[in-house]
C-alpha cells in the first residue's frame, strides 16, 4: 500500500477507536413520564369505532389497523387491511419500519380496550408518533356496526343518521343489511352459482308446413 | 430511502423517486470510477489478481458505518427510524450462493453489469439478457420458491445484536479487520502473476 493509502487506513481506525470512547446515545428516543403521563390523560387517542369505520370504506390511504391479538384470533377474522402485531412482539425491530410510518394513523385494537391501549403506551413511550386506540376493541365494532340497534322513533335526526350509516356499513361488511348478519360479503362470491335449468325445446318430428 | 430525511418529513415524500435517480447517477458513476464496469477487474477477486471489488466496497461499508455511529451520537440522526432489512437465513444463504456462481461466471452482478452495458461492454449485454431471462422464469416459478423466499425470517437483525456486542465495538473491530483484510489483498495482489486488461 502507498503512503497515502496508509494514512487513509490509520484515519479510519481512530475514527472508529474514537466510537469506542464517546457515549452511546439516540438509539432509542424514549419519551419523557411527564409527557407519557399527559399523553395518557388525552382522551384524544380514541378513535370511535364509527370514525374507523368511515374510514376504511373511505379506503383512507393514511389508516394503518394494527390487530394486537394473538395470530390465532387474528386468522379467524380482522379488520380489512389490518396487520397483525401481537402484543408480545411490539417492540421486535421487524415492525419498526411500519411503526415509524410517516403521514400514517396507526390504530391499535383488540376485543376490548385493555390491549390495544397497553400496545399504545408502549409505542408512545418508544417515541412512534400518530398513535391511537379504536375505542371499545371488535366487541364494540361488532356491536355498533355488525348487530347495530335500531333507535326508538322519538331518536334524534343524529342518531337516525348514526343508524343509516352503519345499516350501510353492515352492508358494506356482510353484503346484508340485516342485523346481526355476520357473513363477510366475500363469502357470497365464494359460493357456487345457482344452476340454470336448461329445459331444451322438443324438435319437432314434422316440419309442420310451411315452403 | 433517504431515510431519515424523509421519514422525519424534512424533505416531501414525493421527493423519493428523484432522490432515487440523483443516488443512481452518483452509484453508477462512483462504480464506474472504481473500473467496475470491467468484468475482468471484478472477477479478479475471484483468481486473486485484482482484489479492488473487496476494497472499495469494505471501504464503503466501514466508512458508512462510522459515519452513521457518528451523526447518531451527534444527534443529526435518528437510528431508530433507519430501515433495517429482514434477513430471511435460508433464502440469503442458497441465494448467495446462486448469485455467487452468477458473479464469477458471469464477471458482473446486476449493477455493474448495468456500467458496462452504458459504456457498451457486450459482455455486460449478454449478461443482462440472462440476468432478465432468469428473473422472468423466477417470477413464473415464484409458487414453487415462494415457501424458500419466505423461511427463516429473522426480522431486522443487526450483527452487533447477534454477538452481543456494542454497535461500537463492532464497528471498531470490522474496520481493524478490514485494514487487515487490504493489506492481506495487496500482498496476494504482488504474489499473483499479473493480468494485463
Amino acid at each position: 500500500m502507498n503512503r497515502r493509502n496508509t494514512l487513509l487506513a490509520i484515519l479510519a481506525v481512530v475514527l472508529a477507536a474514537g466510537l469506542l470512547i464517546i457515549p452511546n446515545r439516540g438509539e432509542k428516543k424514549e419519551i419523557k413520564p411527564e409527557q407519557l403521563l399527559t399523553a395518557i390523560n388525552d382522551q384524544a387517542r380514541f378513535l370511535s369505532t364509527d370514525a374507523i369505520t368511515e374510514r376504511i370504506i373511505g379506503g383512507d390511504p393514511t389508516l394503518q389497523l394494527i390487530d394486537v391479538r394473538p395470530a390465532k384470533q387474528f386468522n379467524t377474522y380482522a379488520l380489512p387491511n389490518a396487520v397483525n402485531i401481537p402484543l408480545d412482539s411490539i417492540l421486535s425491530p421487524s415492525w419498526t419500519q411500519l411503526l415509524h410510518q410517516p403521514g400514517k394513523d396507526k390504530v391499535f385494537y383488540s376485543n376490548g380496550d385493555i390491549e390495544a391501549d397497553a400496545a399504545w403506551q408502549v409505542c408512545t413511550r418508544n417515541g412512534v408518533s400518530k398513535v391511537f386506540v379504536m375505542k371499545g376493541g371488535l366487541n364494540h365494532w361488532y356491536n355498533t356496526i355488525i348487530k347495530g340497534i335500531e333507535p326508538s322513533n322519538t331518536a334524534s335526526g343524529n342518531d337516525l343518521d348514526l343508524y343509516s350509516f352503519r345499516q350501510s356499513a353492515r352492508q358494506y361488511f356482510t353484503g346484508s343489511a340485516e342485523q346481526g348478519a355476520d357473513q363477510p360479503a366475500q363469502a357470497e362470491s365464494t359460493q357456487k352459482p345457482a344452476r340454470v335449468k336448461v329445459e331444451r325445446k322438443p324438435v319437432e318430428k314434422s316440419s309442420g308446413g310451411g315452403c | 430511502m433517504v431515510a431519515p430525511l424523509i421519514p422525519m418529513g424534512v424533505i416531501p415524500e414525493s421527493w423519493n423517486n428523484v432522490f432515487a435517480v440523483i443516488l443512481g447517477f452518483g452509484f453508477g458513476f462512483a462504480l464506474e470510477s472504481a473500473g467496475f464496469s470491467s468484468s475482468r477487474k471484478i472477477i479478479g477477486t475471484f483468481f486473486g489478481y485484482d482484489f479492488v471489488v473487496l476494497k472499495v466496497f469494505f471501504t464503503a461499508a466501514i466508512t458508512a458505518m462510522i459515519g452513521l455511529l457518528y451523526l447518531s451520537y451527534i444527534g443529526w440522526l435518528d437510528y431508530s427510524l433507519l430501515y433495517i432489512h429482514p434477513t430471511f437465513l435460508a433464502s440469503a444463504i442458497i441465494g448467495g450462493i446462486v448469485m455467487g456462481i452468477g458473479f464469477s461466471m458471469g464477471g458482473y452482478c446486476p449493477g455493474t453489469s448495468f456500467c458496462g452495458m452504458a459504456i457498451g461492454k457486450i459482455d455486460a449485454m449478454i449478461f443482462m439478457v440472462g440476468m432478465v431471462i432468469g428473473v422472468f422464469i423466477f417470477s413464473e416459478a415464484f409458487p414453487l420458491f415462494e415457501k424458500l423466499y419466505n423461511s427463516g425470517n429473522l426480522g431486522g437483525k443487526l450483527v452487533s445484536d447477534s454477538l452481543g456486542v456494542s454497535k461500537s465495538l463492532f464497528a471498531f473491530l470490522l474496520t481493524v479487520v478490514a485494514i487487515g483484510m487490504f493489506y492481506g489483498a495487496t500482498w496476494v495482489e504482488k504474489k499473483v502473476r499479473k493480468v494485463e486488461y
